[in-house]
């Protein structure tokens, strides 16, 4: 186990700078998820760390050790890949003893490895078949195993559940976290699917055009996000924005958008504004008794809570409702805010926190 | 399910005149492939009166006169010796440096890989007999006339085997070989324990074609051969020609016999050459 320590690292394509001046801790032995959408430079960053892409500027550190010109093989790394790279004419055991066969390791110590890692993996009966014999989860649990048998100080993911099929990802994602609680290795997961990395990770890094947008717990970034970005791109369905116009008055923050007006605690912040609130924090009630009327687009019902799509003068708003709640297509209704759950941006998308 | 059942399902055949055209002509055009084939073969087990004299489409007296002929008065057996040396040798040799050319030039970036990869385009635009003189020269210079050196080297040049194999490796995912370099595998190992391997097809359908095309080589060997020790069999055959006038059945008893190998190479891995030929056809043109 080993922490990796990124410090003020730059990756650039030609002209193209993809990482700008990052800095990054990811602690020994915890599960930091890199989030965000694609073109962020999450993948380009993890192969920094594995050492499949130069570093351009900045110096990183596994462990102790200053690996910023090491090759990937002595880093003591080892990543999955999305399409599992598994060599097709190699068995599954020798899949997975590969790297110790490279080595020259004799017969009986790839036999006892790989004998253990297809234990702990549930490989045991599959591992006289090639990869193209098994199916898409076994091959995703082989490419696991084969980052498994180096006993890896850190292991990288690179969005390893995007091929599966949706049953099969939540399946992989229980089986993954049962994994890092078992053995307790840092791990760095890249992945675009906020519902993964809040799920998995007990950090997140959400990365936006090269630079970290905000890093913290799930929580943490679900309830305080630092900008419009993070509001937007955690949480699903996704942070509702209402543009308004900010004054400060006595007491408070005032907020005015077309049809109505709300007070909330006093903010340093005037001017055009966007307000946020989650869903959940978005109610429903008669038309005419809410802060403005809208109209139902669209009812997603999902048992035991349904997702409610509006259109209104304020734009499109999504609001969790409850199961009883029966609406039909076209109805009006009256919209209500939470607002002691309600975010205020900036102009420039920065968060306003309460003063 | 029934008979009855499966006539039902499956969809009514019509008959079409283009289609019955189209097996006609495939069927001529076999036939005037195959018939000078028979009657090389059907020519070799006659007599060599009744070579001249016999016309029908099977011998009216069948003999092994000219095969024994060949085998106990002429040099075929070195010959045929020669040709595998020498053919074994070339498709060793050649499908080994072309993929390892393949290789670095897909895989490896290092200074000149461009101009290198023009430069192996370039070369088999130029027909190998235009360069016959200047092999003839160099092998002359460096006293490899007459020898299997000198018969090999000239037919390693297979740019087109290295087009295929760069082909092969660039449609390859970046992932393989990026798996491989975590696990520690060096540059040979990569080559060698991944690339090689995971192309086993196309280097077996490549061994046959070059090894089909060494053996069958006649115009380099000719030239480079000067005693008759040192022929292979396509050569010599020529030289029972010379020696005793044109006797037919002798003639075409070495033809058949120096084609057997081939014959039965491509018999024996008929899928491969096919999926040889289809790799190549592209680059061919």
């Amino acid at each position: 186990m080993a922490s990796v320590e990124l410090q003020g690292i730059s990756k650039s394509f030609g002209a193209v700078k993809v990482i700008k001046g990052l800095n990054l801790t990811v602690e020994d032995g915890s599960f930091t998820a890199l989030l965000g959408p694609s073109g962020c430079g999450k993948s380009t960053l993890l192969r920094m760390i594995a050492g499949l892409e130069d570093i351009s500027e900045g110096r990183a550190i596994i462990g102790d050790r200053d690996v910023t010109h090491e090759v990937p093989a002595k880093r003591r790394v080892a990543m999955v890949f999305q399409s599992y790279a598994l060599y097709p004419h190699l068995t599954v055991a020798q899949n997975i003893c590969f790297s110790l066969s490279l080595a020259g390791a004799s017969k009986a110590v790839q036999a006892d490895k790989g004998g253990k890692v297809a234990r702990l993996l549930q490989l045991e009966d599959l591992m006289g078949r090639r990869p193209a014999q098994l199916s898409g989860g076994q091959r995703q649990r082989v490419a696991i195993g084969r980052a498994l048998v180096r006993d890896p100080e850190v292991f990288l993911f690179d969005e390893p559940l995007s091929n599966l099929d949706a049953l099969l990802r939540v399946q992989m994602r229980l089986e993954l976290a049962k994994l890092h609680a078992e053995l307790k290795t840092t791990m760095v997961y890249v992945t675009h699917d906020q519902v993964e990395a809040m799920t998995l990770a007990d950090k997140i890094v959400v990365l936006d055009k090269g630079i970290i947008s905000q890093m913290g717990t799930p929580l943490d970034l679900y309830n305080k996000p630092a900008n419009r970005f993070v509001a937007g791109f955690i949480g699903s369905p996704a942070m509702n924005f209402v543009p308004a116009e900010a004054a400060n008055v006595a007491g408070g923050l005032q907020l005015t958008f077309a049809g109505g007006a709300v007070s909330l605690s006093s903010r340093a912040v005037s001017g055009r504004v966007e307000m946020g609130l989650r869903p959940e924090h978005v109610g429903l009630t008669g038309p005419g008794q809410g802060l403005f009327d809208g109209r139902v687009s669209v009812v997603e019902q999902l048992g035991n809570i349904s997702y409610v799509y509006l259109d209104s003068a304020n734009g499109p708003l999504i609001a969790e409702a409850d199961q009883s709640v029966r609406l039909s297509v076209g109805e009006q209704v009256g919209v209500t805010f939470d607002l002691a759950h309600a975010h205020v941006f900036d102009a420039s998308g920065g968060a306003v926190p309460a003063r | 399910m029934s008979s009855a059942e499966a006539d039902q399902s499956r969809p009514p055949r019509r008959f079409s005149i283009g289609g019955a055209l189209l097996t006609l002509l495939t069927i001529l055009a076999a036939l005037i492939w195959f018939i000078p084939i028979y009657w090389a073969v059907v020519t070799s087990l006659r007599a060599d009166q009744a070579t001249v004299t016999e016309f029908g489409f099977w011998p009216s007296e069948p003999t092994l006169s000219g095969y024994i002929f060949g085998i106990t008065n002429s040099k075929l057996p070195i010959w045929y010796l020669n040709s595998t040396i020498t053919s074994v040798s070339v498709t060793i040799i050649a499908v080994f440096t072309a993929a390892a050319t393949g290789y670095a030039i897909s895989q490896l970036r290092f200074p000149g890989r461009n101009l290198l990869w023009w430069i192996i385009l370039a070369s088999f635009m130029i027909p190998v007999p235009a360069l016959i003189v200047n092999h003839f020269v160099i092998m002359a210079n460096v006293d490899l006339l007459n020898s299997y050196p000198g018969i090999i080297l000239p037919m390693l040049l297979t740019p087109v085997t290295v087009i295929v194999y760069k082909g092969f490796f660039d449609g390859l995912p970046k992932e393989f070989r990026e798996a491989a370099v975590m696990d520690g595998a060096s540059e040979y190992q990569l080559f060698y324990r991944v690339f090689l391997p995971m192309n086993w097809g196309v280097t077996t359908a490549m061994a046959i074609i070059t090894f089909i095309g060494a053996w069958n080589a006649f115009l380099w060997p000719f030239l480079v051969v000067q005693s008759e020790e040192m022929m292979t069999v396509t050569v010599g055959i020529t030289a029972v020609q010379d020696a005793f006038g044109v006797a037919y059945g002798r003639v075409l008893s070495g033809a058949v016999m120096a084609s057997l190998p081939v014959a039965l190479a491509y018999l024996l891995f008929q899928k491969r050459v096919t999926q040889a030929i289809a790799l190549s056809a592209g680059i061919k043109g």
